[in-house]
């Protein structure tokens, strides 16, 4: 009742509010009351609500009360998690990785492209944050960028900017691990090189100003120089490395092999990023699962679980499904999507089943989807699990996240829907309801191919068309637009 | 990175193998075999509560929820878990050499790995000396290639899975008198990889190159090799629409006598109609001892099982994925008065009532959002949707469910957990995989329920079959245990 009277005022304010997406527009205080809680830490709430205020989780519980003028979304018979999180993607932007093997001062910002249909697939994924980040081939890329797959910018988009720096200690293709290594230990003796040179350069331009002549030897001048030193003072290309070698900049280390581990820890410690540093790990690291858990840093497994190996005498192959190893050893593990659309393994939580069906628990498999990639980006006190103080990135299940029957009902992110299934226009093509069809046999068979040119399109007018539909449900539009405003960690 | 899949692929393959090699001895055939689990699945769509199966000699004895459990049987029990009768996939498109175990990966495979090329999205096409495209690795991502023409002209092998090509017998279109069974490696790892994902009987489906291709053969996928095949030559397999169609498309001059898909007919559609027709009508005529001629006229012996099929002794199977190949097999049929078995039947959804109209029983499959395999390739799997499966099934069509080339954790069980997540029941599901399988292979007096008197072909799954955290754990042909994970 509360809700109809809201909805009655605000619909007669309607025409006041100027039009904008509908995702930009949170309601203030939202409740989705009734489902089943997955909350990720703590119990499992069989029946109860969370509270939403402006965009944030304010309460989750089985008894919380319901303030008055918040926005009831009936969820019973489903069930609520927090959105899930994607740690290293590369999708989404036009290419992963530059030519060039030493790229520190790129970022991933200019590469998004928010068109991509990659998002609006995210989201009917149940994903909510994407860590949109430079590929393995390479030595040192990028900047990278944590995103949700909602807005018509990356600055709309963006969780949080300049997230994390990208190493790669596997080979880049076409080089071996010794170049790779030649390649990475080069880079930082040119830093230290232009550390020294720039030093001296501002203790010989502190000498001018007051016109004096240089009076020490070059050691001296670098030393009495390093304290004149500014972070403006640092070029481009220096500028992201610096930030690493002080630990202020959280580093994805890419190990393809389990020999890579011990090198990149060695590296990482020489140059003092170990305590920011995050691995990514091809199947066959999990042989060097003792030097990982005594690092203790994150873990970003997958998308292949299984690392299977031949042995070259026997010919006996022999599998091990990786994820157990990580368990096993009490490591926080992360998962990735498969980027293969025709596999199961493109939903997270197909991810975490599949951990589950391999010996691992229940609740280490569904944190591998939400806390622990959140907690490897640094973003756990926003992100990663329904408790209050949290962004309220929330997913809303038609069942078990284990049971593959189950389908992502609805998306919010920030509190705003971002998704909704029954409004899913091309999930409803896919089965069938598709009124277009008729009218289209009529004007013959368009090729697919002309249709996925045009998807970019297709995906404003379905946006606009959601936009314009939401004007009557006014239930939303209860608060002045926010929009775009971006949660800019930088 | 398809070259590394492909080496993954055989890594498995090898497991596979291993695994069945290794757990065939651990029971001997004519002792007693007790199997516990919390729910038995029948296979016809009802279930046993908390029962038993008892197994004797490869067959099943008992089934039930209170059995009498002879002394000394050996029993299987998983304190949960379920059972269900062994998969069947009545269109399984086996690698019949040893292909897998030594994989030679394709040109293009070797040059999109040298540049690591993401934007190449082909894998080039044969010419017509068998050279692949030069330009397959050299145009972006939805670029038409200026060498070969893709995507507009399909290519003629697709890299990655693909169908078994040593079944595709190149001499003539109309082959119905070669069978895949003399193709077929009954040692092949590919049958390993099967029998570890549950399934346990195959049909060996021939290629669908000709318009009326070989006979398919019904292979075991383990167990003793004498016992294996269950039948040598089974259905003729035709096609309809493009794949026996634009192999022929540079229908250019053969080249040193080098007789090939390019240099054969037909192009179109219209010459896939004509060579099924025309076949037909000389097998009509061969029967009469009327003179035959004219391109593509078949030899005797295909004739002979032509006519076979004309008069109903030899099952048809046609393939068809788009709604007008669909229809063409029914007018098709409709004019010669054949019954068949259709096969794909991706664009089902559009035909519906003329399916159901002339009782065609259809082996759909496999089910997908995002084409996998060879079919991304093909021009005719973009409209396929996903409640197809479902409407097949309420609209009373007699559907078996097919994962046909895929394999391991992509395999069968998954087709099956697909159909489920696209709102299917279980109850509906199963039989699609188990009963009625056998019945379209005529082997439901035999396979595909958990009943007395049945081959003991059976899986046991840790929770519920084609849950997304269950597995099979053991899974048993002719009584004989042929793939154990109870060790994990």
């Amino acid at each position: 009742m509360r809700t109809t009277f809201l909805g009655v005022a605000v619909l007669l304010a309607t025409p006041f509010i100027v039009a904008t997406p509908s995702w930009a527009v949170p309601p203030v205080k939202l409740a989705l009351q009734g489902g089943k809680i997955i909350p990720v830490v703590g119990k499992v709430i069989d029946k109860g609500t969370v509270l939403i205020e402006h965009g944030k989780i304010t309460a989750v519980g089985a008894d919380v009360e319901i303030p008055y003028d918040a926005m009831v979304v009936d969820v019973s018979g489903k069930v609520v998690m927090p959105g899930m999180i994607d740690a290293h993607s590369q999708r989404g932007m036009d290419v992963s990785n530059e030519n060039a093997p030493v790229t520190p001062f790129l970022n991933v910002y200019d590469s998004i492209d928010p068109s991509k249909l990659y998002f609006e697939d995210a989201l009917r994924d149940g994903i909510t944050s994407i860590h949109i980040t430079h590929g393995h081939n390479t030595v040192i890329g990028g900047l990278s960028r944590l995103i949700h797959p909602i807005g018509m910018t990356p600055e709309e988009m963006t969780q949080a900017a300049d997230v994390a720096l990208k190493i790669s200690v596997a080979p880049k293709r076409g080089s071996d691990r010794m170049v790779q290594f030649a390649t990475l230990r080069e880079t930082f003796l040119e830093l230290d090189d232009y550390l020294e040179k720039l030093a001296e350069k501002k203790y010989e331009e502190s000498l001018e100003e007051k016109d004096e002549k240089i009076d020490v030897g070059p050691e001296e001048a670098q030393k009495r120089g390093k304290e004149l030193i500014k972070f403006e003072d640092y070029d481009d290309k220096h500028a992201n490395l610096i930030k690493l070698t002080r630990g202020e900049l959280t580093t994805f280390v890419y190990c393809d092999r389990a020999g890579d581990v011990g090198r990149a820890i060695a590296l990482a410690k020489k140059h003092g990023f170990f305590d920011r540093m995050v691995f990514v790990l091809g199947t066959h690291c999990y042989k060097a699962i003792a030097e990982l858990k005594k690092a203790e840093r994150p873990v970003v497994l997958g998308p292949e679980l299984v690392h299977r190996e031949r042995d070259s005498l026997t010919g006996k192959l022999v599998e091990t499904f990786v994820p157990k190893v990580f368990a096993d050893a009490r490591l926080r593990f992360s998962l990735l999507p498969s980027p293969n659309t025709s596999l199961a393994e493109r939903y997270l939580n197909y991810q975490a089943a599949r951990c589950v069906r391999g010996g691992v628990s229940r609740s280490r498999a569904l944190k591998a989807i939400t806390l622990y990639p959140a907690k490897a980006l640094g973003m756990d006190k926003k992100l990663g699990s329904l408790e209050a103080g949290k962004l309220a990135n929330i997913v809303v299940l038609s069942g078990d996240p284990l049971d593959f029957s189950t389908w992502v009902e609805q998306v919010y992110i920030k509190g705003i829907k971002a998704y909704e299934r029954s409004e899913d226009v091309r999930l409803k093509q896919l089965f069938g309801d598709d009124p277009a069809e008729v009218s289209e046999e009529a004007n013959g068979d368009a090729d697919k191919k002309a249709e996925e040119k045009t998807n970019g399109k297709a995906d404003e007018k379905a946006g606009d068309a959601a936009a314009g539909s939401d004007k009557t449900d006014a239930t939303t539009k209860d608060t002045p637009a926010d929009k775009g405003e971006s949660d800019s960690n930088n | 990175m398809k070259a590394r899949q492909r080496s993954r692929t055989m890594l498995r393959t090898w497991l596979a193998a291993w695994v069945c090699l290794g757990a065939a001895s651990v029971l001997a055939a004519d002792g007693v075999t007790v199997i516990r689990a919390a729910k038995i699945y029948v296979g016809d769509g009802s279930v046993v509560e908390g029962g038993a199966v008892v197994v004797r000699d490869g067959s099943i004895v008992a089934v039930g929820a209170d059995v009498s459990v002879p002394s000394g049987a050996v029993v299987i029990d998983l304190k949960g878990g379920s059972i269900t009768p062994g998969l069947i996939d009545a269109n399984a498109w086996v690698e019949a050499t040893d292909r897998l175990v030594t994989p030679l990966p394709s040109a293009a495979a070797v040059l999109r790995e040298l540049f690591h090329d993401p934007n190449h999205n082909h894998a080039g096409t044969v010419g017509c000396c068998g050279s692949m495209c030069p330009r397959s690795y050299m145009h972006a991502d939805g670029a038409k290639c200026s060498s070969c023409g893709f995507p507009d002209v399909p290519p003629v092998l697709a890299a990655g899975t693909r169908p078994s090509a040593v079944s595709a017998e190149q001499s003539s279109e109309v082959i119905p008198h070669t069978c895949v069974i003399d193709s077929v490696n009954l040692r092949s790892p590919d049958f390993g990889r099967l029998a570890a994902g549950g399934v346990t009987t195959v049909f060996v489906a021939p290629d669908s190159a000709a318009v009326i291709g070989s006979r398919g053969a019904v292979v075991q996928t383990a167990g003793a090799t004498s016992d294996r095949v269950i039948r040598e030559a089974g259905a003729v397999k035709a096609s309809m629409g493009t794949d026996p169609s634009w192999r022929g498309m540079s229908n250019n001059m053969p080249f040193r006598q080098f007789v090939s898909f390019n240099t054969r007919r037909p192009t179109t559609r219209m010459g896939v109609t004509w060579v099924f027709r025309k076949a037909f009508h000389d097998a009509q005529r061969w029967k009469k001892g009327e003179p035959r001629g004219g391109a593509d006229t078949a030899c005797d012996s295909a004739l002979k099982v032509i006519d076979g099929v004309r008069r109903g002794e030899i099952p048809l199977r046609i393939q068809a994925r788009m709604q007008h190949d669909i229809m063409a097999a029914l007018r098709l049929t409709e004019e010669f008065g054949l019954s068949f078995v259709l096969e794909e039947a991706t664009e089902a959804y559009r035909c519906l009532d003329e399916i159901v109209a002339r009782h065609v029983p259809v082996i759909f499959g496999p089910i997908y959002v995002s084409a996998p395999g060879h079919r991304a390739h093909a021009a005719e799997t973009h409209r396929n949707r996903l409640h197809t499966f479902l409407a097949l099934l309420n609209a009373g069509v007699e559907t078996a469910l097919t994962a046909q080339e895929l394999r391991d954790e992509d395999g069968l069980a998954r087709q099956a957990m697909y159909a489920m997540r696209n709102g299917a029941t279980l109850e509906q599901v199963l039989p699609t995989v188990t009963q009625m399988p056998a019945k379209l292979l005529g082997l439901d007096n035999r396979l595909g329920t958990v009943a007395a008197k049945k081959q003991a072909d059976l899986v046991l799954w840790s929770g519920e079959p084609f849950g997304a955290t269950s597995k099979p754990v053991v899974v048993m042909i002719r009584g004989e245990v042929v793939v154990d994970r109870r060790k994990g």
